[in-house]
């Protein structure tokens, strides 16, 4: 994480953001996809990112805080290193979702949206990820891994 | 289904063939075009007839809460769907059907969902009775709520951390007012929505307080909100006054229509009226919520008389006599001419004629001037050589026809909120918009262009102008040719101009000057402000007419969107200016010197009237100096604070054998006075004010004048009488009737006739007002082209090597001029003090850090500012405000002048700065 004082993008980084605002009618709207890019280099939207990209699009702070609060992938607290983030949602729950679920959260000892201590791992309970085919699915980080068995879930977690 | 068909025996089919219809349960009536189907049901059925929660009359449709919706079929068999009736267009030939049994169950099955997640506490809540969600609950025939206590917010925690503001989202319904009030009437972007589903909750700033949000304290959300989820600490919406008056704001000169409760004789609240012209619901805070000082402490209740130096108590009677003996006894020993008045642009219409003709009829002088002297008589007399009428061409209400506006020297969102508010919106729509300012102000950070120039060189920037539409051929020709005189002197004096040396001048880029003038000179219809940063100048009244040649060059005179729009400061500057409250000008605007003209007034008034030429206000001074002038008359003008130079004012005063001053608190100027009156409010009296669109609006009594004072017009008629001139007792009505006899421009004005929304002047014989002037030809026949070539100002050709900084002066939004009245509100608590506005290349030269005091001096005096260091000036530029007496910023003011028309200037202080040890640090006042 980097200092709040110095939270600026490359200059790579905000010629990505002029090319994310041309692909749009109105430069508001790439606000979804740059606050992704925040997401993804500092690792959390903290009150400080949120404001140096309301900033970047002289957008009000409420506005981005708006948005950043309706979807649940922006993080507004940091994550573990890898967040794991399990589905339970009907076709997942019928195949064993909840019991990857808790098996997670008493392997590492914490819950819902809460991070390991050694910030390295984090847990989710999501709403359907739109791979039911393959359920039970869990997501690390952007990866997708389907069909999964408790065995296959515990070698993915070794091999981080 | 339900095939109930409305019938209304009132409402009679419209079956015009030419126009279109739709359904209402049935019956046809008349579509308008882009008609949403509740503004078609509202038009035809009333405001009532179809529920909503989410919909407010200043708001766009927005369509979140459903409640409105109603079933509507293409065909009169076919299938209904229910649709919000808010948002939705009404397609003609449809079916529409408002209350089926299918809507009013959603309409109640909405209603109660919301009501599991709301507090049932209606009997000790704030807007009981004055609650949309408890009329819409009854509306719909909610009697218990049939669902069972689940999740809810109701442990939500109030905010109570704002000097105004509060919130209580337990009550919050989710209808997104507040949000879109934030957004679309004050365009401050405070308030949002964040959380989704159940957490779906509103937002100040980063989830804030109120307190540590940019809120403005508009008060809009509060207005908007239809339970008391947002509210404020007079509890506005509650419904327990007494009664309601309508009466005008007294605060600038947008003049907002304020609607006042009142319980027991006391001002409870304000709200914005939704039906005022003006202002359409909207308000700042301090129209909306600084009243508070109308009955402060501090209010002056009994006439004082200084007998050895130190104020006592007198009666009126007493008061009186002392001023008409003294009055007397000095204009038989010096002769009239050594009496003068000034009079207050706060003051109501009929209270300024009075003033002037007290001076003229009774002491028989034309030593009277008002505070338009110190901002926009420049804007008065440049508008008059170029037109012949020195007021606003057009209405605010033009900005919705106006392609381009273009800001000279006007910072609306502090100055005029409700107007700078309009302009905020319209430049954060995109909308070409040029700001021509010293200061990157709020506007100019929304604005197409900002030429940032150098304080003191309007003229030299827009000559700039000039010259690019006319080398780029943008002139409007057929306007010069057919409206205008002396264009072609001025087309080649403009074309001999060096652009280089003028761009080196005003530090503005010329490519961008170029720009922005091509942008105002080929908009189809461009309206340009103005406000003291134009005037404020030694060379103020030139600004003023180039400002015009710009209008007239590019034909922008003379209809909707178009026009020099002065935004006039105080709530009745123009109103003054009309009344004759100048020396040159009598009643009317007609001359005073002029033989005829006074044979017309001697005539009208029944005494010889002077003809002599009277005194300005900074001819006073010299003439208090020179021994001329031995009394003066002080109605509600605090020179002594808000005057230039203050050492030179003070000692002027003190030159005078009898100083008299009407007030309503003991300012800095009473305190040299030799009589005090103590005057009523604007909320304790009658009257008409005249704002800067030349509007003529009521100003009704709200509550009686608090116990010993008087209104000031009441103290005109007094002093009048008792110094022998016969005039009836003060009441607007008959003031009124008098001035339309002699002041031909309000011919058709009538106490009785102006109505909520008043009139803009001229108003004819038959009442009728005049929104655009000069339409078909100009007030004095054709349009004069004027050229004036760039002067730089005395104050930093003499003082610049000595004094290398420049500082102007500015307004914050929370208090206004002397602050003598917000001061003693709750606005002291949003901002305490005036700063030094200083970018950090200086601050950094002179080791200043924020916060720090600094030692500001000038070749009139010194003061100590706490510095604000920003990049809203540029290196070399500070600026500041006079709203504190403890600060006295005008002791390093100068006495230089508009050349033409004495407006002081204000905006160019030479000076020079250091650190100071804060020694002259004084505690703010506060309520």
């Amino acid at each position: 994480m980097e200092n709040t004082s110095t939270i600026a993008f490359t200059a790579d980084e905000l010629k990505e953001v002029e090319r994310l605002q041309s692909l749009y009618p109105e430069h508001k709207a790439a606000i979804m996809p740059v606050l992704w890019m925040a997401q993804k280099k500092w690792g959390w939207l903290s009150e400080d990112v949120m404001k140096y990209v309301a900033d970047l699009f002289t957008l009000p702070y409420a506005h981005v805080l708006g948005v950043a609060t309706f979807y649940t992938m922006y993080f507004k607290k940091p994550m573990g290193k890898h967040h794991i983030q399990v589905c339970t949602n009907i076709s997942c729950m019928l195949r064993g979702g909840d019991s990857i679920y808790e098996h997670l959260c008493n392997k590492y000892g914490i819950r819902h949206n809460e991070t390991t201590t050694d910030g390295k791992l984090s847990i989710e309970e999501v709403e359907c990820m739109g791979a039911c085919s393959g359920a039970p699915m869990i997501a690390i980080n952007e990866d997708f891994y389907e069909n999964v068995s408790l065995d296959q879930v515990e070698k993915l977690l070794q091999s981080l | 289904m339900n095939t109930s068909t409305y019938t209304n025996g009132h409402h009679v089919a419209v079956q015009d063939v030419e126009t279109k219809t739709a359904y209402i349960n049935g019956v046809a009536y008349s579509v308008q075009e882009n008609e949403t189907i509740l503004s078609f049901v509202r038009r035809h059925f009333g405001n009532d007839y179809v529920p909503t929660l989410c919909d407010a009359p200043n708001l766009d449709p927005y369509g979140a809460c459903r409640v409105c919706s109603v079933e509507v079929a293409l065909t009169a068999n076919g299938s209904r769907r229910v649709q919000a009736s808010c948002h939705t267009p009404v397609i003609p030939d449809s079916y529409i059907f408002t209350d089926t049994d299918r809507i009013e169950r959603l309409r109640k099955n909405i209603v109660e969902l919301v009501l599991t997640d709301h507090p049932l506490d209606c009997l000790t809540c704030e807007v009981n009775n004055n609650c949309e969600l408890q009329t819409v609950a009854a509306r719909v025939g909610i009697r218990k709520v049939r669902y069972p206590e689940g999740k809810n917010h109701l442990d939500r925690q109030k905010d109570l951390s704002h000097a105004y503001m509060t919130s209580d989202f337990s009550k919050c319904i989710n209808c997104s007012r507040c949000v879109r009030a934030c957004d679309e009437v004050q365009g401050q972007l405070v308030l949002s929505m964040a959380g989704r589903g159940f957490d779906a909750h509103i937002i100040k700033g980063l989830d804030q307080t109120f307190a540590d949000s940019d809120c403005v304290s508009c008060g809009a959300c509060a207005q908007a909100c239809p339970t008391s989820a947002i509210s404020d600490i007079f509890e506005s919406k509650s419904v327990v006054a007494d009664k309601k008056v309508r009466t005008v704001c007294t605060y600038c000169g947008v003049g907002c229509n304020l609607e006042v409760a009142v319980v027991n004789n006391n001002i409870k609240s304000i709200q914005a009226p939704y039906d005022a012209a003006v202002n359409q619901g909207h308000t700042c805070l301090k129209g909306r919520y600084a009243f508070s000082f109308y009955n402060h402490p501090d209010r002056l209740r009994t006439p004082l008389i200084k007998r050895n130096g130190e104020f006592q108590p007198a009666t009126w009677d007493e008061a009186y006599d002392y001023i008409a003996e003294k009055f007397t006894q000095i204009k038989q020993e010096y002769g009239p001419d050594s009496i003068s008045g000034i009079s207050s642009a706060r003051c109501t219409n009929e209270e300024n004629y009075l003033m002037q003709k007290f001076f003229r009829a009774v002491i028989g002088t034309n030593n009277i001037d008002s505070c338009a002297r110190v901002c926009h008589s420049p804007t008065a007399l440049g508008m008059q050589r170029s037109f012949g009428t020195g007021a606003a061409t057009n209405s605010i209400i033009d900005l919705k026809y106006t392609d381009c506006i273009m800001v000279i020297g006007a910072n609306p969102t502090d100055a005029h909120p409700v107007t700078g508010a309009k302009l905020k919106q319209f430049a954060m729509k995109g909308k070409p918009s040029i700001v021509i300012d010293p200061r990157r102000t709020e506007l100019a950070r929304y604005a197409t262009y900002h030429l940032q120039l150098k304080p003191g060189t309007n003229v030299a920037l827009l000559n700039m102008m000039l010259y690019y539409i006319i080398t780029e051929g943008l002139e409007d020709k057929a306007f010069i040719q057919n409206r205008t005189e002396g264009y072609d002197g001025f087309k080649e004096q403009i074309l001999n101009l060096n652009i280089d040396e003028l761009e080196h001048i005003t530090g503005v880029d010329k490519h961008l000057v170029r720009s922005a003038a091509i942008t105002y000179a080929s908009a189809p219809n461009a309206m340009s402000f103005h406000g003291l940063g134009v005037t404020e100048h030694s060379q103020g009244t030139f600004t003023v007419m180039l400002i015009a040649d710009l209008a007239m060059i590019t034909g922008n005179i003379g209809r909707r969107g178009v026009g020099v729009n002065p935004l006039r400061g105080q709530n009745n500057v123009q109103g003054a200016a009309d009344m004759g409250c100048q020396p040159h000008q009598g009643a009317g605007y007609l001359d005073a010197y002029n033989p005829e003209i006074n044979k017309m007034y001697s005539e009208f008034y029944g005494v010889p009237i002077p003809i002599g030429k009277g005194l300005k206000i900074p001819e006073m001074y010299d003439a208090a100096f020179a021994g001329k002038l031995k009394a003066i008359w002080l109605m509600g003008e605090d020179v002594a604070q808000t005057d230039p130079n203050t050492q030179l004012v003070v000692s002027a005063l003190n030159k005078l054998e009898l100083v008299v001053v009407q007030e309503i608190f003991m300012t800095e100027t009473c305190k040299l006075a030799d009589v005090v009156l103590p005057a009523a409010s604007f909320l304790e009296k009658s009257g008409t004010f005249t704002n800067g669109e030349r509007r003529i609006q009521r100003v009704q009594k709200v509550v009686e004048p608090i116990e010993g004072t008087k209104p000031d017009g009441q103290i005109m008629v007094d002093i009048m009488n008792r110094m022998g001139f016969a005039q009836p007792e003060y009441h607007p009505d008959t003031v009124l009737q008098e001035v339309s006899r002699i002041v031909p421009f309000f011919a058709g004005v009538k106490w009785n006739e102006l109505g909520n929304n008043g009139k803009q002047w001229p108003v004819a014989p038959n009442g009728n007002g005049t929104e655009i002037l000069h339409t078909e030809t100009f007030k004095r026949g054709l349009g004069k082209f004027h050229f004036a070539p760039y002067k730089e100002t005395e104050e930093t050709k003499q003082h610049a090597d000595k004094y290398p900084y420049i500082i102007t002066t500015n307004r914050e939004l929370e208090h206004y001029n002397s602050g003598t009245m917000t001061r003693r509100t709750n606005n002291v608590k949003i901002l305490t003090e005036d700063v030094l506005l200083i970018n950090p290349e200086d601050a950094a030269r002179h080791f200043i850090e924020e916060g720090d005091m600094v030692c500001v001096e000038s070749p009139r005096g010194k003061v100590d500012i706490k510095a604000r260091i920003t990049t809203e000036v540029k290196p070399g530029i500070m600026s500041t405000t006079f709203h504190f007496p403890e600060l006295m910023i005008n002791n390093i003011t100068s006495s230089q002048h508009d050349s033409e028309a004495l407006c002081p200037e204000y905006k160019v202080v030479a000076a020079n700065i250091r650190k100071s040890k804060g020694k002259f640090k004084t505690q703010p006042q506060t309520v």
